[in-house]
């Protein structure tokens, strides 16, 4: 009865707030600490509106005017939060690309209207792609919940499952796109049902079991060669091992992995005796943006039994690839030595025009969503020269990453909000590596979606138009007992 | 007649809350931390969007003051009141009278399973409140035009129970509304199929009756398909059933049913389950003394008695001296493996959580919760997983978990106290549990499975010799593996 109570004021306090005029505001002379921080934040012309509320939940009301060069603004008001009319968002952002635009914000407390300094945005000329793909699920450690994988679009706030756990039984994981374009697209599922799902030049979906008798396993990590004739994957024995007392409460290790290339045209793996050496962990394999290399992440395997979790390193190699044949090199490159500093790389994307390619260095293993420790790195591919990215990394964990089909933009997932739920966030890189102040992916009523939602936002990727996923022939498809089986080639 | 009526509903009422509160409570207990029920626009939208989802919504309004098991059998026994009352006003039952209690006995038999949700009694009797209310329509095109309308509305309300609607109103004079109500009803779900997250055949059976996704509750079906079949008996016996007689037949009838279906509930029971439950929901509310009662009553000889034995033993610094007067099952009775289910890891994770292993029972409870079988969060691992991130000082985590509390009804005034400790340093480190808890975590960091060895509780006391419970533990490992050096080791006149 209570909560109803409180529900009552709210609902009264907002009516109250909204449509109220900020007289008598004590001029105040920092700049307002907002949640989520666009402070300075570059943003691209046709993201969904940057809502936000005071950082300090004593605020009864908040006020925000935007203001541009050409005297045009927009203003919002609200009890929570300020919820800017989305299509005035993006009619003001349309008239002010490559410009900045000016942000006052007013709040009111129990002893009146408070006024902050204005803050910028910068509107970048540009733009991003129409949303971004992600899977929801809790961060946990082997048990799963309801999970699903979803699509947002990022020019408003709609989001659509693709595909949930309640339609099968089982998980699903690993979404992929060939350079965010859904036609091509591979999706994991696990579990009692497990399958690949394969769509190639938007032709219907085939469920595949990736498991043969020369490789490991299952594949996973997919990365679209872009052709779209292949896809890269590594068959991993993965384990866990918990922390009695330590921060970092996983850890996730392979005991042998290997990499492999399925060649979609002809249903065969093609494999290397390089990329699968015993005494190497080989994983996360990603195609050079001409798709003439294959960059990998590579540890010198432990003795059998060892449990010396924190010597395990990664360095970012490389290999030859030939798109025409299929063959690989007959040497492997190390472009990151990253055990010489005591770190280890993981996550390698490089950007699709070739100018870039950023990875995750943690102290040790592979896995490092689960390292706080875990930053992010940028190599310049051509000096080959790697660099933290400083305006992005937080204290906490920053781990999975992609560009978007233009290389201008990355999307990153950390963990800076609360150190366990991670969030997508966005930044602009523009040619020359500069890289912009990250921002937290909009939400209507930001505060109370993130807090509410208690499900990370995983692996996300973005893609360049809806992804058009059936999710019912999908579900079928799952359902069903047929697989096709993966080939091999001779 | 009349009041013989009420007497009968009421006998019944009470007979089923005397069931639930007296024999069964903690079958109810057992509900309740299973669900989260928030006062919260997003939840309720998530609940209702689906198709059943406003018998769902109501079952877990109700399950959520199962906290309280004797409020819970109160519930129950107006619910299956109120459907028995309903049953009579279908049809004139005369001398059949007592059959009207056989859908609502069903559902009890079904409330017997500890994974039957309430959402399914609900839905039957929402189908039965609006046949009775249509049934009150005067004849006319109205009428059937809203027959039609209805059976949508309903199936989104109730979820495929409602079959029993247009089942009821099946007439000679209206069959072409019949049949246009029942392809409706056959569509539906084909329809649906594409657009619901849900395996198609749970829009056939229903999505949220049992906690089991696989399961079909059978007894609830009976339930419901009952209710048509026993009005189709009234109406074809209409002359014999309201022949003149005095009330011996109707008694005899009721006596019978009631007799009958109580003789099958009793059989039904699981006893067994419920002194499990009964150990889970002591060692849950942290009632030690009654715990040692209850194993001076009655050894327990299960996996989650015996841990919950042990535990309150140690609590009250007995397990040393009193362990071998009760069953023991080695060190898996102390801390038994984390199994993958809901409810199995709650009481290790209790003695984790007590012992100070607190990173170890986070992920005992955050597991368990994600084991749940319908996706649902619970109360009592929200808890315990606000808790634990206080320990831990993750105390944004910590908020959102509370915050969310804060929309219950029973934790609110919990989450609010907890949430002013948030940061405050010194307050934790006063507080008689957090504070306690703090000092007796690990000080060095090792990899941990399933499986606490006694080296593990050897390093807990270690840490910290003054956690007493660990030493207990640690000793009791010791003793059980039969390891006498160590045990000489650490045995008082040594330490």
């Amino acid at each position: 009865m209570k909560k109803i109570l409180y529900t009552l004021l709210s609902i009264l306090l907002f009516s109250a707030c909204s449509g109220e005029t900020v007289k008598d505001a004590k001029q105040e002379n920092v700049q307002p600490s907002i949640y989520p921080d666009y402070l300075g934040v570059t943003i691209p012309v046709n993201i969904a509106p940057l809502c936000f509320c005071m950082a300090d939940e004593s605020a009864l009301c908040i006020d925000a005017v935007i203001t541009d060069s050409h005297g045009n603004n927009l203003h919002s008001q609200g009890g929570e939060s300020a919820n800017f009319d989305i299509s005035d968002w993006h009619a003001l952002l349309d008239k002010n690309r490559g410009d900045s635009l000016s942000v006052t914000v007013s709040a009111k407390y129990e002893d009146g209207w408070h006024t902050y300094l204005p803050f910028s945005i910068y509107v970048s000329a540009d733009s991003i792609d129409y949303g971004i793909c992600y899977r929801l699920i809790e961060p946990g450690y082997e048990v799963w919940s309801k999970m699903g994988i979803y699509e947002r679009d990022l020019s408003s706030f709609d989001e659509f499952a693709l595909i949930e756990n309640t339609q099968f039984e089982g998980c699903v994981n690993c979404h992929s796109f060939n350079r965010g374009n859904p036609a091509d697209m591979s999706l994991h599922i696990r579990g009692a049902h497990s399958a690949t799902l394969l769509r190639h030049n938007d032709g219907p979906f085939t469920a595949y079991n990736t498991q043969t008798d020369q490789t490991l396993g299952f594949c996973v990590y997919p990365y679209w060669h872009p052709s779209g004739r292949y896809v890269a994957y590594s068959t991993n024995a993965t384990s866990q091992l918990f922390h009695i007392a330590d921060p970092n409460r996983i850890e996730v290790f392979d005991t042998a992995s290997d990499l492999q290339v399925y060649d979609v045209d002809n249903n065969e793996l093609l494999l290397s005796p390089l990329l699968k050496q015993d005494s190497v962990y080989e994983t996360y394999p990603v195609f050079s943006a001409d798709g003439r290399s294959l960059y990998f992440c590579a540890a010198r395997a432990l003795p059998e039994g060892s449990l010396q979790l924190d010597s395990i390193r990664y360095n970012l190699c490389r290999i030859d690839f030939d798109p025409i044949t299929g063959n690989f090199g007959s040497s492997i490159d190390t472009i990151v030595y990253a055990e010489d500093q005591r770190k280890s790389v993981s996550f390698p994307r490089p950007s699709y025009d070739g100018r870039f390619l950023c990875y995750t260095l943690s102290d040790y293993g592979q896995f490092s969503i689960w390292h706080h420790e875990a930053d992010l790195h940028l190599l310049d591919l051509s000096t080959g020269k790697s660099r933290p990215m400083t305006e992005i990394n937080s204290k906490d964990t920053e781990s999975f990453h992609n560009w978007s089909s233009n290389s201008r933009w990355m999307v990153f997932s950390s963990r800076r909000d609360d150190g366990l739920f991670t969030r997508p966030y966005f930044c602009h890189v523009d040619s020359e590596g500069h890289v912009s102040k990250p921002f937290m992916l909009p939400q209507q009523d930001p505060r109370r979606f993130y807090r509410d939602r208690f499900l990370s936002f995983n692996a996300p990727d973005f893609i360049v138009s809806t992804t058009h996923f059936d999710s019912y022939k999908a579900s079928c498809l799952i359902n069903d007992e047929f697989r096709k089986d993966f080939g091999v080639r001779k | 007649m009349k009041y013989f009526h009420i007497i009968c509903t009421l006998l019944f009422g009470v007979a089923v809350t005397l069931f639930f509160g007296k024999a069964y409570p903690h079958h109810l207990h057992y509900q309740e931390q299973f669900q989260l029920f928030l006062f919260d626009s997003s939840y309720v939208w998530d609940v209702v969007k689906l198709p059943g989802g406003v018998a769902d919504l109501l079952g877990r309004f109700c399950t959520q003051f199962f906290l309280y098991a004797w409020t819970g059998a109160i519930i129950i026994g107006v619910l299956l009141s109120l459907m028995q009352i309903l049953m009579l006003r279908l049809a004139n039952w005369g001398r059949l009278y007592g059959l009207s209690f056989l859908p609502s006995c069903l559902l009890w038999l079904f409330l017997l399973d500890e994974n039957a949700l309430l959402g399914g009694v609900w839905a039957v009797l929402l189908t039965l409140l609006v046949s009775w209310l249509y049934e009150k329509l005067p004849e006319g095109k109205i009428r059937r035009i809203l027959l039609v309308a209805i059976v949508p509305v309903l199936y989104w309300m109730v979820g495929p129970l409602c079959i029993v609607f247009p089942l009821l109103q099946i007439r000679r004079s209206e069959l072409p509304w019949n049949v246009v109500t029942l392809v409706l009803l056959i569509v539906m779900p084909i329809i649906l199929a594409h657009f619901v997250p849900v395996p198609a055949s749970k829009l056939w059976t229903g999505i949220h009756y049992h906690r089991y996704p696989t399961a079909i509750p059978t007894l609830l079906w009976g339930s419901a398909l009952s209710i048509f079949a026993l009005t189709c008996i009234v109406r074809s016996l209409q002359r014999w059933a309201n022949a003149s007689s005095k009330h011996v037949m109707p008694i005899v009838l009721y006596v019978l049913v009631v007799a009958c279906m109580g003789t099958v509930v009793w059989k039904n029971c699981n006893f067994k389950a419920e002194k499990t439950m009964r150990y889970d929901f002591m060692s849950c509310h942290q009632q030690w003394n009654r715990i040692i009662e209850t194993i001076t009553a009655e050894k327990p000889n299960n996996q989650i008695g015996v841990t919950v034995q042990n535990l309150a033993l140690a609590m009250r610094g007995e397990l040393l001296t009193h362990m071998f007067d009760y069953n023991q099952n080695g060190l898996l009775g102390l801390l038994p493996d984390v199994e993958r289910d809901a409810i199995s890891p709650m009481p290790t994770a209790e003695a984790l959580y007590q012992l100070g292993m607190v990173y170890a029972a986070q992920r005992t409870v955050f597991e368990a919760q994600e084991a749940i079988l319908d996706f649902q969060k619970s109360a009592r691992c929200y808890k315990r997983l606000a808790q634990t991130n206080l320990i831990i000082g993750k105390y944004e985590v910590a908020r959102k978990y509370l915050m969310a509390l804060q929309k219950t009804f029973y934790y609110c005034d919990w989450a609010n106290e907890t949430l002013q400790l948030l940061g405050d340093e010194e307050a934790i480190a006063r507080h008689p549990e957090y504070g306690r808890l703090r000092k007796m975590a690990y000080q060095t960091d090792f990899y941990f499975s399933d499986h606490v060895t006694p080296q593990m509780l050897e390093d807990l006391y270690n840490s910290n010799t003054e956690n007493r419970l660990a030493y207990e533990y640690m000793m009791a490992a010791f003793a059980l593996t039969g390891d006498r050096d160590s045990f000489i080791k650490y045995a008082p006149k040594n330490r």
